[in-house]
């Protein structure tokens, strides 16, 4: 076992844990569709002590699992040694922002936990953890915008022959970062695009990420086995 | 001379990473100063009611304020990853450099994103119990100004780093204005127990004294960084004086 035949192992985890997060997405009864903004307290109380099994359940899968992404993002990270770079700073500003971003997920989720683990309290306490919930979860983007900057910087600067990631994958990051952008705006409208609820801060933030995640993992996998064909080849 | 493009400055990296620096400081000063108006904080010894005239004095600001840094707070990793390089750059363990860049990293959650979130929920529904509106308005402003530890490590590691760095990257005074750094992060613990005087969130101490030394430290680290840069050579021995300027440095080129 050397550390091409961990990072596989690490790589290969990934559908597996994506399964998970997709079940986990769709057993959350808040997501499809997403609440609104705009339910009153008795309702969102209600929807806690209708859906209390679901929430808790899917919410404990995320809290398990959302920091799975760590471990991709430090292949990437691992793939940027091999860019025509001088200095390791724009790798640094990637592993400082990897831990966050999905932490401030792991926040929300206990904050949606938090709801359901008495459904009877007075509504106005269960909105609260809702909104404390929703707030974090849809604007909890500024590690992840500034990640794709990071990573798109990073490969735009990789001028060599053969570029660790191809040109195009910047252009991508940097779509997916304004793409992201809107949700951070959620707190100001409670119904509209822009709403937690809304086509930009909910579906298309939340396309972003997954379209992200799958594309980067596509493209990182392509640059493993080129780098770890060069590393069997010099044995 | 004509100065390189900027893809072909060999310190490009480094350069992106200072101007995106002061990009950060830049709008977190405004969102903190000018629009949330956050800063200075509000009154620990406000009630419910006048926590909510508070959230209504400032609905939009903090709604917008806090939404720019849920856009661009994570620029704040290009400081963090230049202090990591410039411990990289030291005759030190690579322990410091990891230690101060894992530290700033994790303090981002609970020491800005938390404010954030718990003031953009407290302004998004003033209709709120006045209560509960007082429990967010305590979260946001005890997580801030609480949140200490990582501060207070992660500025004696670099202090620590400068003191036993030998290839000279900073200057040693500049090592004991960490351990200011530091100091303010103890004194404001008592802001977590006294809701008035000095050591409240907003007092003389725990306020007004911490920030004008963060203030000042980080404006000397930005400059001092910004030398770092200019003396950078990429090797790992002692960095070079930085090369005279104006007339002296044209008569120096002339020659040689």
């Amino acid at each position: 076992m050397g550390r091409v035949d961990g990072e596989r192992i690490i790589y290969w985890a990934l559908p597996a844990v994506a399964v998970v997060w997709l079940a986990a997405f769709f057993l959350f009864p808040g997501f499809t569709p997403p609440m609104s903004p705009r339910s009153s307290p008795a309702q969102v109380a209600a929807f806690y002590r209708d859906h209390t099994a679901q929430v808790r359940y899917s919410m404990i899968l995320f809290n398990w699992f959302c920091v799975a992404l760590i471990p991709l993002l430090m292949l990437i990270v691992e793939r940027m040694r091999d860019m025509a770079h001088r200095t390791p700073i724009l790798r640094y500003c990637v592993i400082g922002v990897s831990g966050a971003a999905p932490i401030a997920f792991l926040t929300a989720t206990i904050f949606w936990m938090c709801a359901a683990f008495r459904p009877d309290r007075a509504p106005e306490l269960t909105q609260l953890y809702n909104d404390l919930a929703w707030i974090t979860f849809t604007c909890g983007v500024p590690f992840l915008v500034a990640l794709c900057l990071f990573l798109a910087v990073a490969i735009g600067l990789d001028q060599q022959d053969r570029p660790v990631f191809a040109r195009w994958v910047a252009t991508f990051n940097v779509v997916i970062a304004v793409a992201l952008i809107p949700a951070a705006f959620a707190g100001l409208a409670l119904s509209g695009p822009f709403a937690w609820n809304g086509f930009l801060s909910f579906w298309v933030k939340n396309v972003a990420i997954a379209s992200w995640i799958v594309v980067m993992a596509v493209v990182v996998g392509r640059a493993m086995d080129r780098d770890h064909a060069g590393a069997e080849a010099a044995l | 001379m004509k100065r390189p493009s900027v893809l072909e400055d060999p310190k490009r990296e480094l350069w992106l990473a200072w101007y995106a620096t002061i990009v950060f400081y830049n709008i977190y000063t405004i969102v903190f100063f000018i629009l949330t108006r956050t800063q200075p904080p509000g009154k620990p010894w406000y009630g419910p009611e006048a926590v909510v005239g508070w959230f209504d004095g400032r609905h939009d600001g903090l709604l917008i304020g806090f939404a720019l840094i849920f856009a661009l707070g994570g620029l704040s990793a290009t400081s963090i990853a230049l202090i990591t390089y410039s411990i990289r750059r030291m005759s030190v363990s690579r322990a410091f450099a990891y230690s101060y860049l894992i530290l700033y990293a994790v303090s981002a959650v609970p020491g800005f994103l938390f404010i954030c979130v718990v003031m953009t929920v407290g302004a998004m529904r003033p209709d709120r119990s006045p209560a509960t509106q007082q429990w967010l308005y305590d979260l946001g402003f005890l997580s801030f100004s609480g949140t200490m530890g990582v501060f207070l490590v992660g500025s004696l590691i670099w202090m620590l780093a400068i003191l036993l760095d030998k290839n000279g990257v900073f200057p040693k005074w500049f090592g004991y204005l960490n351990l200011c750094n530091a100091l303010t992060e103890v004194v404001v613990a008592p802001s977590w127990i006294f809701h008035r005087g000095a050591f409240a969130w907003n007092g003389v101490i725990a306020w007004w004294i911490d920030v004008v030394v963060f203030g000042a430290y980080t404006g000397v680290f930005i400059y001092l960084l910004r030398s770092l840069i200019l003396r950078e050579d990429f090797g790992t021995g002692p960095l070079p004086d930085r090369p005279p300027s104006g007339p002296a440095r044209v008569a120096e080129v002339a020659a040689s």
